[in-house]
């Protein structure tokens, strides 16, 4: 247990520490940008469009039950997408195909040898593998995450528009009575400290691996799962420490 | 494509939703032209910054900034401890004037806060930009219920020391209401015609005519002097012997003169 602990905040410690020591791998950076950022766009972005457009449908059903209106879902459908939706789903699945992915590349390099071959041409391991990874996390997640927020906010507002009734202009007036610049300030935040987690986890299941495919195989499965109870628990903390904000 | 490429094109694509998102969100304007005011207020009813200001119901500008400073004080010297500042866009500058008045009013289902200015006379000066005026506070739903529920446990006291006064009070105007009745009822079922009753009045307009007539004549500038005149001869009178002005009167002179 002391030992696993050891080893995670190893790899925290060197893996951001190595970001600032040259020599600077700026190709391996933007091959992890663009495997988390670019690469997961399409999938986030659908994924978070239908969620957002569920979560339309459902909050009119909800307010039309209790207070026989659902005029203010637009405002607080918005809110909601901003805060929590759109950077959660998209942390979610980043860590679910991106994460998946890094904890079995490490882990085949660990059974491989190929881990113990970097060592012996005196190539420290984390600074190869895990800096990179955490760059790309970090600002793919950044990027990804907002484009993805505020596309699932435009579909909210065509849902709105077809489903609900209210036009358009409608929307945005009640967007702008909730939503905050405070609010995206506060997601970037989220998405950014979500992003860091999730190379810094799958890496750690990776260089824990065990001999055989089905080492690989189980480092992948831990390592999903890890990341998806760290990015709930995660967004639990944060809209703890930022509701003393607002 | 490139690694490159991608990464670029998802920054460049990100920015412009974030720039627009905000823009939209009306944190900043790039294109606007404004000018800003500062409002002074003793109680602001929960107005936040970013709160739209209207005029004559279209929005104009939004609250930038709310300040606290303990020794500010308005135009006319009365201490006034909040200051909002505003920003007023252009095309609405010209019709708000010195004589305008700055509102806080409630708007829409959930209570949102705003600031409507009514806009002032074309002949008033314009506003300064960055000038101080007084704002109108909003009443204090609080303040409003505390007072009326003190006014009632007054009137409630009030009763109930004087209840016997309170009955006697209602029973003589319900006696009063009952005898103005009869006297109308005498009135009308009396074999009097109705053209003397327009007599009486007619007559009673006269009277009260000529009372006026006469009342205005001694408010004229005439009937003042001799008031005037008259007292000064009685202080002048005053000094002199009595039993003189006795005689003069009672013997020798208005006495003399009519017997």
């Amino acid at each position: 247990m002391l030992a696993s602990v050891n080893q995670l905040l190893q790899i925290v410690a060197i893996g951001v520490l190595s970001i600032f020591r040259p020599p600077y791998r700026w190709k391996n950076y933007l091959r992890e940008i663009s495997f988390v950022g670019s690469e997961s766009f399409l999938v986030v972005i659908i994924c978070v469009s239908f969620a957002a457009i569920v979560t339309i449908i459902e909050a009119s059903y909800h307010m039309t039950l209790v207070v026989q209106s659902d005029a203010m879902v637009p405002g607080f459908a918005s809110l909601l997408i901003i805060r929590e939706l759109g950077s959660v789903i998209t942390a979610l699945l980043i860590g679910s195909r991106v994460g998946a992915g890094w904890a079995a590349e490490v882990a085949s390099m660990k059974i491989s040898e190929q881990i113990d071959a970097l060592k012996l041409l005196r190539i420290d391991p984390i600074k190869y593998l895990v800096s990179p990874k955490i760059v790309g996390s970090v600002l793919g997640t950044l990027l990804l995450g907002l484009a993805a927020n505020i596309i699932c906010l435009i579909c909210a507002m065509f849902v709105t528009k077809l489903k609900l009734g209210y036009p358009m202009p409608t929307f945005i007036s009640m967007t702008k009575l909730f939503v905050e610049v405070q609010d995206l300030v506060f997601a970037s935040l989220k998405l950014m400290t979500f992003g860091f987690v999730v190379p810094i986890i799958a890496c750690f299941y990776g260089f824990r691996a065990k001999s055989g495919a089905e080492g690989v195989g189980s480092a992948t499965t831990q390592a999903v799962v890890s990341i998806s109870v760290a990015i709930i628990f995660l967004d639990f903390v944060l809209s703890y420490v930022f509701s003393h904000f607002y | 494509m490139k690694n490159e490429t991608k990464v670029g094109l998802l920054f460049l694509f990100t920015s412009i939703l974030v720039v627009c998102f905000v823009y939209l969100l009306g944190s900043f304007d790039l294109f606007s032209k404004s000018k800003e005011i500062h409002l002074l207020y003793n109680f602001a009813g929960g107005i936040e910054v970013g709160s739209p200001v209207r005029a004559m119901g279209i929005k104009v500008g939004r609250v930038e900034n709310i300040r606290f400073d303990a020794d500010q004080k308005d135009a006319r010297g009365e201490e006034v401890k909040l200051i909002l500042t505003v920003s007023i866009h252009e095309r609405a500058w010209d019709t708000i004037r010195e004589d305008s008045r700055f509102f806080i009013n409630l708007a829409g289902v959930i209570g949102e806060k705003y600031i409507e200015i009514s806009p002032g006379s074309s002949t008033a000066k314009h506003l300064q930009d960055g000038g101080y005026y007084r704002g109108i506070d909003p009443p204090r739903i609080d303040q409003l219920i505390s007072q009326s529920y003190s006014l009632a446990g007054k009137i409630l006291e009030l009763v109930e020391n004087n209840e016997g006064d309170v009955v006697s009070i209602i029973q003589n105007i319900d006696r009063l209401v009952v005898n103005v009745n009869k006297a109308l009822s005498l009135v009308t079922n009396s074999k009097a015609k109705s053209e003397d009753f327009a007599d009486l009045i007619g007559n009673m307009a006269q009277i009260s005519g000529d009372v006026a007539s006469i009342s205005g004549g001694l408010r004229s500038k005439e009937a003042k002097e001799t008031v005037h005149l008259l007292y000064r001869l009685m202080w002048r009178l005053e000094d002199l012997d009595k039993e003189a002005i006795k005689k003069f009167f009672q013997e020798d002179g208005i006495k003399a003169k009519l017997f």
